[in-house]
C-alpha cells in the first residue's frame, strides 16, 4: 500500500493489485503516470495488494486484479485491466 | 415509473459493462488474479498461465522438432496450420501456406483421405501417395489423417501427419534393382562357366591343330617331293581353321565381358582396376547400340589404375555409353559422335562419355540422377540407370557429374580416386617368353570336364609327362600314396571335391604338392573362391587360356 499524494476533497482512487504479478506492476506504473500527467485537480491514489488484504478486496467487491476504483466522486467507477488504454482510464475517471 | 428504479437500472447497466470489461481484460491477458467468491481467497492466474504457456511451448517444440510434417485443415480444405517440416517438404514458408487450399499440393487421392479420414482402404492406417512440391517435383509421402472434433462432437477439420518416404522408396527400388543385378550376375557367372569349359577345349584343340598344320606346311615345303594333293589339302584347311580360331576368340571376349558383370561377390571387393580395359569391354557390349547411331572416338590418355570394383564400374560405363547412344537418332552414324576419354585431373582419374545429341534441358538437368526420373518412353527406361550409376560411383569415393548444352550434346564425367595401396590385382599370369624346350616335367591335371582334360593333355604331352584325372579324390589318393608332380593344374569348381578342398587336404598330407598347385578357373566365383584366390600365393589361370600361356606357366613351374 502506498499513497502517492494526499489532498482533501479531490479524486479518491484505489488500485487493487496482486503482488508483483506483471499486469499489476504495469497497472501501478500506468496509474501513477496517468495521475501525474493528466490529473490537475487534487487526487488520492491508494494501492492495495489483494494478496495481503483479501478482506478489503471482498468488501470493495473486487473480482479480478488489477482493478482501479474511483471511490470519489460517486458513483463508484471501475477500470479493469492493466490500465494501458489511457483514454479509457481517463473517460472512466471523468464520467458522472 | 418508480423513481428509485432509475439508479437501480443504472447500477445494473454499469455492472453489465463491468462484467464485459472483466471478460475483455481476461481474454486479453491483463488479469493477474481472481478472487474466489466462495472461499474469499485470491487465485493467482500467472502461475496457471505460466504452466499453460510452458505446456504450449512444449507442444510447439514437439510439433516443430518432429521429422514428420503436420497440418490442420478446415472444413473447406484450407490450411489453418502447418509445421515447419511440412512447409520445408513442399518448398514454402509456413506462413505462406496458411489459408492455402490443399489442392495446390495434393492429388485427388490424398485429398480424399483428408476429406474423410475413415475412407482409407481397409487394414491400412495410412495412405502412400505423392504431394506436389512448389517446384513441381513429386514427393513420395505417407499420410495419416484424423478428424478434428469440437467439444460437442462436431467435425471442424482434419489433422494430417505427413511422412516423406522419398528416401525410403529410393532405397527400396535400388535394393530391388541391385537384387536383380545380383541374380543377373549369378546367371551370367553360371553361363560363363558352362561356356568356358567347352570353349577351353575348342580353343585348345584349334590351336593344337593350327600348330600341327603349321609344322606340316613347313615339312611339306622342305620335303624333296611334296605331294600336290597334300599341299592343296593343307591350304584348304588353313583358312577355315583360322576363321574358327578367330570366331572362338570372339566368343572368349564375349564371355569375358559377361564375367566382368558377374565378378562381384557379395562384399564387392575393390581392386586396382584398369579403366581402359573396363571401358573397352563395356564398349564391346554396347557396340550394337552405338554403331548405327554414331562414330566412336576414343581418346585414351595414359592413366594409373583406380581403386574400384571392376563389375560395378563396367555397369556404369555400359550405362553411360548406352545413354549416349540413345540420345542420338538412329541411322545417321556419320553425323554423330560418341567420344570416350580418359585423363588425370586433380589427382583423380577422369573418364568422360560425350555425345553430340540434343542435350539436356536446364530445367531437368538437376533431376537426372533422381531415381525414377526418365525422359524415355514407357518401357524404354526405368529412370534408374543414372541413379544407380551415381550411387555406384559415389560408393567408390568417386564423383559422377554431367554437363550439357542444348542442341550440342552432353558429357558425363566419372572421377575416380587413383589406387593408393597395393590391392589385389586380378589378372592372368604374365606370359613368359621361353627360349627352347625345358626339362620334361611331370604334370597332374584335374578337371571334371573331359574335353578340357583331353585338350590340356594333348597340348602338354609332347613336352611333359601328363597324368589327367577327372576327380579331385583320385588326385588326392595319388598324392597321398607318395606320387609327386612338378605341377598340379586343378579346376577350382568341381562337384564332390573342389580345387579348394583338394588344396586343403594336400596341405595336410602332402604340403609340398599343395604348393605346386595352379588353379584353372571358369568364372563361377563363389565368395569363398574369391577369398581363396585373393591369396597372392595362389596362382590361377583363367579359362579359356591359349596354349602359349598354358605352356609358359607349366615351363616356369617345371624349371
Amino acid at each position: 500500500m502506498a499513497k502517492a499524494r494526499s489532498k482533501r476533497g479531490g479524486l479518491l482512487l484505489r488500485l487493487y493489485v496482486a503482488g508483483n504479478a506483471p499486469n499489476s506492476l504495469r497497472a501501478v506504473a500506468n496509474a501513477k503516470a496517468i495521475c501525474e500527467e493528466y490529473l490537475t485537480s487534487r487526487y488520492d491514489l491508494e494501492i492495495v495488494d489483494l494478496l495481503k488484504h483479501p478482506n478489503r478486496a471482498l468488501k470493495d467487491g473486487i473480482i479480478v486484479t488489477p482493478t482501479l476504483l474511483r471511490l470519489r466522486p460517486l458513483p463508484v467507477q471501475r477500470v479493469i485491466g492493466n490500465l494501458s488504454d489511457t483514454n479509457q482510464v481517463l473517460l472512466t475517471l471523468a464520467s458522472k | 415509473m418508480n423513481p428509485t428504479a432509475a439508479p437501480h437500472r443504472r447500477g445494473l447497466a454499469q455492472r453489465l459493462s463491468e462484467a464485459q470489461a472483466t471478460i475483455d481484460a481476461l481474454l486479453s491477458g491483463q488479469i493477474d488474479a481472481v478472487v474466489d467468491s466462495k472461499t474469499a481467497t485470491p487465485v493467482l492466474l500467472s502461475k496457471a498461465q505460466d504452466a499453460l504457456r510452458q505446456s504450449e511451448e512444449q507442444h510447439r517444440q514437439i510439433v516443430e522438432a518432429t521429422t514428420d510434417g503436420i497440418m490442420k485443415v478446415d472444413a473447406f480444405e484450407k490450411i489453418v496450420f502447418v509445421n515447419g517440416r511440412l512447409a520445408e517438404m513442399l518448398g514454402y514458408e509456413p506462413r505462406q501456406m496458411i489459408g492455402m487450399g490443399v489442392s495446390t499440393f495434393m492429388t485427388a487421392s490424398a485429398r480424399a483421405i483428408m476429406a474423410d479420414p475413415f475412407a482409407r482402404p481397409a487394414g491400412q492406417d495410412t495412405l502412400d501417395t505423392v504431394l506436389c512440391h512448389k517446384s513441381g517435383t513429386a514427393i513420395s509421402v505417407n499420410i495419416a489423417a484424423s478428424p478434428l472434433v469440437d467439444g460437442e462432437g462436431r467435425r471442424f477439420g482434419t489433422l494430417g501427419m505427413v511422412r516423406d518416404v522419398t528416401e525410403r522408396d529410393k532405397l527400396q527400388s535400388q535394393l530391388m534393382v541391385s537384387d536383380r543385378m545380383a541374380s543377373v550376375g549369378t546367371l551370367a557367372a553360371g553361363v560363363a562357366h558352362e561356356i568356358n569349359n567347352p570353349l577351353a577345349a575348342v580353343i585348345g584343340n584349334l590351336d593344337y591343330i593350327a600348330e600341327i598344320l603349321g609344322s606340316a606346311v613347313r615339312d611339306s615345303s622342305t620335303s624333296a617331293s611334296p605331294g600336290k594333293s597334300d599341299a592343296w589339302l593343307l591350304d584348304a584347311i588353313k583358312g577355315p581353321i583360322n576363321d574358327a580360331r578367330e570366331a572362338a576368340a570372339r566368343v572368349r571376349l564375349i564371355v569375358r565381358d559377361l564375367k566382368i558383370f558377374s565378378r562381384s561377390p557379395i562384399d564387392e571387393p575393390k581392386c586396382r582396376v584398369d579403366v581402359q580395359a573396363v571401358m573397352e569391354s563395356s564398349l564391346r557390349m554396347a557396340w550394337n547400340e552405338v554403331r548405327h547411331r554414331a562414330r566412336l572416338v576414343k581418346l585414351y590418355g595414359v592413366v594409373p589404375k583406380v581403386e574400384a570394383n571392376e563389375g560395378r564400374l563396367g555397369q556404369v560405363f555400359l550405362n553411360l555409353i548406352v545413354n549416349a547412344a540413345q540420345a542420338l537418332p538412329e541411322g545417321h552414324a556419320e553425323q554423330n559422335e560418341i567420344r570416350v576419354s580418359t585423363r588425370v585431373h586433380d589427382g583423380r582419374v577422369v573418364i568422360e562419355v560425350s555425345d553430340t545429341g540434343a542435350g539436356i534441358p536446364p530445367e531437368i538437368i538437376g533431376r537426372i540422377f533422381d531415381a525414377f526420373f526418365t525422359t524415355k518412353g514407357v518401357g524404354v527406361g526405368t529412370g534408374l540407370g543414372l541413379a544407380i550409376c551415381h550411387r555406384i560411383v559415389t560408393d567408390m569415393d568417386g564423383e559422377l557429374t554431367v554437363e550439357s548444352t542444348l542442341g550440342k550434346g552432353s558429357t558425363f564425367r566419372v572421377a575416380l580416386p587413383i589406387a593408393r595401396h597395393e590391392a589385389i590385382e586380378v589378372t592372368a599370369p604374365v606370359v613368359e617368353a621361353m627360349a627352347g624346350p625345358g626339362r620334361r616335367g611331370r604334370i597332374l591335371v584335374v578337371d571334371d570336364e573331359e574335353l578340357v582334360l583331353r585338350s590340356v593333355k594333348r597340348l602338354l604331352t609332347k613336352e611333359h609327362d601328363v597324368v589327367a584325372l577327372a576327380k579331385a579324390k583320385q588326385a588326392l589318393a595319388l598324392c597321398a600314396g607318395g606320387e609327386t608332380f612338378d605341377l598340379i593344374l586343378c579346376d577350382l569348381m568341381m562337384p564332390d571335391m573342389t580345387g579348394m578342398d583338394l588344396h586343403r587336404e594336400l596341405s595336410r598330407v602332402a604340403p609340398e604338392q599343395a604348393k605346386r598347385m595352379v588353379f584353372l578357373t571358369g568364372g563361377a566365383f563363389t565368395a569363398n573362391a574369391w577369398t581363396f584366390l585373393s591369396d597372392p600365393a595362389r596362382e590361377h589361370l583363367e579359362k579359356p587360356f591359349s596354349p602359349t600361356t598354358l605352356r609358359a606357366v607349366v615351363r616356369r613351374h617345371v624349371q
